[in-house]
């Protein structure tokens, strides 16, 4: 686990000179956007739903919480893509709609009940069985479960890897990328620097 | 120059297949313009040191994955804007050797390239690495003798390759220091100005900001712009003019929701290896042999990821510090012998954060606290991959799916399924990466399957029945059609893509110039 003495160690980086204006933008930018609550693509007993799956995917603590749902009701309102697809796949915003309907029906087929008002253990379980290309429930014949599983993983995690807060946990700290003169490289290891 | 001039070349696309040539034309005198799709950037004030935010690098418009191993585009493959894919390209600049031109011959599988190394190819090579300011080992352990030296030295060493020195070390295979396409050392570049070295920012693949690594906005584009080349950003051909006689009259793109045309009398296609047979196919233009988007090919990719005791600081370094290429044939191997079509290359390899985050969800499925755990030990992470030969197959290929794009234009839907070769070469790497973390002290160990960069879906050749353009670049059916890019190449090749698309760029400039002076 990495150790560092600062609770905010990007934060406090932001502060200071080390970051070139373009990124200090982008990441304070970043750091300010409120969540959303207004959903612009999804409804929002939809929007509730893809943040509850999002809670299971990533956990996170109550006082430090990143967005993820919202940025995904976003890209889809604006109709951007990361790309490409699978093929078997129909498009992002439909794929995601599919989906919520689906851990619904697969919440009601397993426990007789909706989604949101299971446990989080139960929660995670149905999650689980998306992943495995098991869930039960008509929506599954029509969207590749797994596939589609693998998909939505990518993009939760993209989102909140992407975020300062999310990075001070894994002791990143690469966006201090003021260096006249370069940075010594550090190779710790061996005490050694290049 | 108005749309109406007449201009003696359209250039379509500025990236590693277009921007040499554009400013080898515009050396010569010539009236060029370049039609870039994408936004001129300035990368010292517009790039940030942050992957979402530079996501504007990224060919983003939808492309449909199909096959059993269905590519990854956007950042995993291509780019947009003047530069092209070199903006996020690793800068990893290895030639090819001389052997990897011909597969059909030494294996009766793949295809021969009608070029020569000594003749065709390595003398662009030599210009090219001193003009984009190669750094790398001289003397180089594989291949032929080098004539001169790399410009510069090689640059430092991060702790990814580090260890893949000391694993090799162990198993008995032999590294070096890479060639990458990035300062070691101040350098002045004609129309940029100077370009700092290395900052050992790690953030090749998000865009460098300071103009160390050689991508074509600091390089190429500025030279070109400085003999008299117009350079037009945000420029998305859709089709063209022909008259009577089947030449181009005219390229007819979008700006700023305008439909515009340029008149021309030749035309260089540099779209890349998707969006150039993607334009071919819509407008039905130079395929009479059947041949746009077929033979698509991909490089075998695998990577290895590990944990180590020690820090690693994966995000710093230029990525791929380290290289061997022992494995480039591997039936000679002393430990590893291995009985497959061609061979491949080996890189220790580090990563951005988001890349990596994102690679766990897809190849270890991790998720809930298991991925926070992993994560925990980013620090700690080190990686090594392969670039590895692919050959052509009738089930792999680009096609023009029913779905429209923003623009009403079709969606490119691209096949791909590894065959028995790839599956073959791909488990003698993961054996040898493996072995190589192993011995270098990694726990944990994971692969993740990747097939990188497309290639060969308007392939070069002597036979127009076989072949898209012949061996200068110039269409078969079109006589003022020329296609430099990826997509040209008859096979995938052992090695990164970049530093050979650029040497066929120049070489279809001269070749190009040559008939102008011997006919006018
Ligand atoms: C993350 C990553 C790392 C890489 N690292 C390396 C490396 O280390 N070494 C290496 O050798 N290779 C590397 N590559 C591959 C390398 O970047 C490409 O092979 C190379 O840039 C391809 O050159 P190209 O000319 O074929 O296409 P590109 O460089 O992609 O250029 C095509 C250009 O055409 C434009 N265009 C497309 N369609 C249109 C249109 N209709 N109208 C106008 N413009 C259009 C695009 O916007 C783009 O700018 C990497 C690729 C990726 C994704
Ligand atoms: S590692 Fe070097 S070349 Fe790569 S982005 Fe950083 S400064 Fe540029």
């Amino acid at each position: 686990m990495y150790e560092n003495t600062s609770q905010t160690p990007v934060r406090d980086l932001l502060q200071s000179d080390r970051v070139t204006p373009a990124t200090r933008t982008a990441l304070t930018e970043r750091l300010a956007q409120p969540p959303v609550t207004e959903p612009q693509f999804f409804t929002q007993d939809e929007f509730v739903r893809l943040q509850r799956v999002c809670d299971r995917l990533i956990p996170q603590p109550d006082d430090e919480r990143v967005d993820l749902a919202g940025p995904i009701d976003e890209r889809l309102a604006n109709g951007t893509t990361n790309g490409w697809r699978y093929n078997d796949l129909p498009n992002d915003g439909e794929a995601y709609r599919l989906f919520l309907t689906g851990i619904d029906q697969a919440a009601e087929a397993n426990y007789d009940r909706p989604f949101d008002a299971l446990t989080d253990e139960q929660q995670a379980d149905i999650l689980l069985l998306v992943q495995q290309g098991e869930a039960p429930g008509p929506v599954w014949q029509q969207l590749p479960a797994d596939r589609f599983f693998e998909e939505l993983l990518a993009e939760v995690v993209e989102v909140f890897y992407s975020h300062p807060m999310a990075q001070e946990k894994i002791g990143y700290t690469g966006m201090a990328d003021q260096t006249s003169p370069p940075a010594p490289l550090l190779h710790k290891e061996r005490g050694v620097e290049h | 120059m108005t749309n109406n001039d007449i201009a003696d070349a359209v250039v379509i696309g500025t990236g590693a297949g277009g921007a040499p040539l554009l400013a080898r034309l515009a050396m010569a005198g010539l009236k060029v313009v370049a039609l870039e799709a994408g936004k001129f950037w300035k990368a010292t004030e517009d790039f940030a040191t942050d992957e979402r935010a530079q996501d504007f690098l990224f060919w983003n418009d939808e492309r449909l994955s199909a096959g059993n191993d269905p590519m990854a585009f956007g950042r995993n493959n291509s780019g947009t804007g003047v530069g092209g894919s070199t903006l996020h390209y690793t800068a990893y600049t290895p030639r090819l050797q001389p052997d990897d031109l011909q597969l059909r011959t030494d294996f009766g599988v793949g295809e021969d390239w009608p070029l020569d190394y000594h003749q065709d190819i390595e003398p662009y090579y030599d210009e090219l690495e001193a003009f984009l300011g190669v750094s790398g080992p001289s003397p180089y352990r594989w291949g032929p003798a080098r004539r001169t030296a790399y410009r510069y030295g090689p640059l430092p060493v991060n702790a990814a390759g580090r260890l893949m020195e000391q694993g090799c070390r162990e198993v008995g295979i032999q590294t070096s220091p890479a060639a990458n396409a990035a300062l070691s050392a101040p350098q002045f570049q004609e129309g940029y100005g100077w370009r700092s070295a290395c900052t050992n920012r790690g953030f090749c693949q998000a865009g460098c900001n300071n103009g160390a690594k050689a991508s074509m906005d600091v390089t190429f584009i500025p030279l070109a712009i400085q003999y008299g080349a117009e350079v037009r950003a945000e420029c998305f051909v859709t089709g063209f003019e022909r008259d009577t006689s089947g030449h181009i009259t005219g390229v007819v793109y979008e700006q700023n929701g305008e439909t515009k045309q340029q008149l021309t009398r030749n035309v260089f296609l540099c779209a890349g290896a998707v969006e150039t047979p993607r334009l071919l196919l819509i407008n039905d233009l130079a395929n009479r042999s059947g041949q746009v988007g077929r033979n698509l090919m991909a490089h075998t990719a695998l990577q290895i990821w590990g944990e180590f005791d020690d820090e690693t600081v994966p995000w710093r370094g230029i990525p791929g510090a380290i290289i061997s290429e022992d494995t480039h044939r591997a039936n000679g191997l002393a430990n590893y012998p291995g009985d497959f079509v061609g061979g491949y290359l080996l890189q220790s390899i580090g990563v951005m954060p988001v890349t990596y985050a994102s690679q766990m969800a897809r190849g270890r499925a991790l998720w809930g606290q298991d991925l926070h755990d992993a994560m925990s030990r980013y620090r700690h992470v080190a990686g090594i991959n392969i670039l590895g030969e692919c050959l052509p197959y009738a089930h792999n290929y680009l096609e023009l799916s029913d779905e429209k794009d923003s623009r009403g234009l079709p969606k490119p839907r691209v096949h791909f399924s590894m065959g028995e070769n790839e599956e073959q070469l791909t488990s003698h790497a993961n054996q040898i990466m493996r072995d190589i973390w192993t011995a270098a002290g990694a726990r944990n160990i994971w692969a993740f399957p990747r097939n990188a960069h497309v290639i060969g879906t308007a392939r070069m050749g002597t036979d127009p029945d076989l072949a898209v353009v012949d061996p200068d670049g110039r269409s078969f059916d079109v006589p003022n059609l020329y296609i430099s890019d990826n997509s040209t190449f008859p096979s995938a090749l052992s090695v990164n893509p970049a530093l050979t698309i650029m040497a066929l760029s120049l070489r279809t400039a001269d070749k190009f110039l040559n008939g102008l002076s011997t006919t006018h």
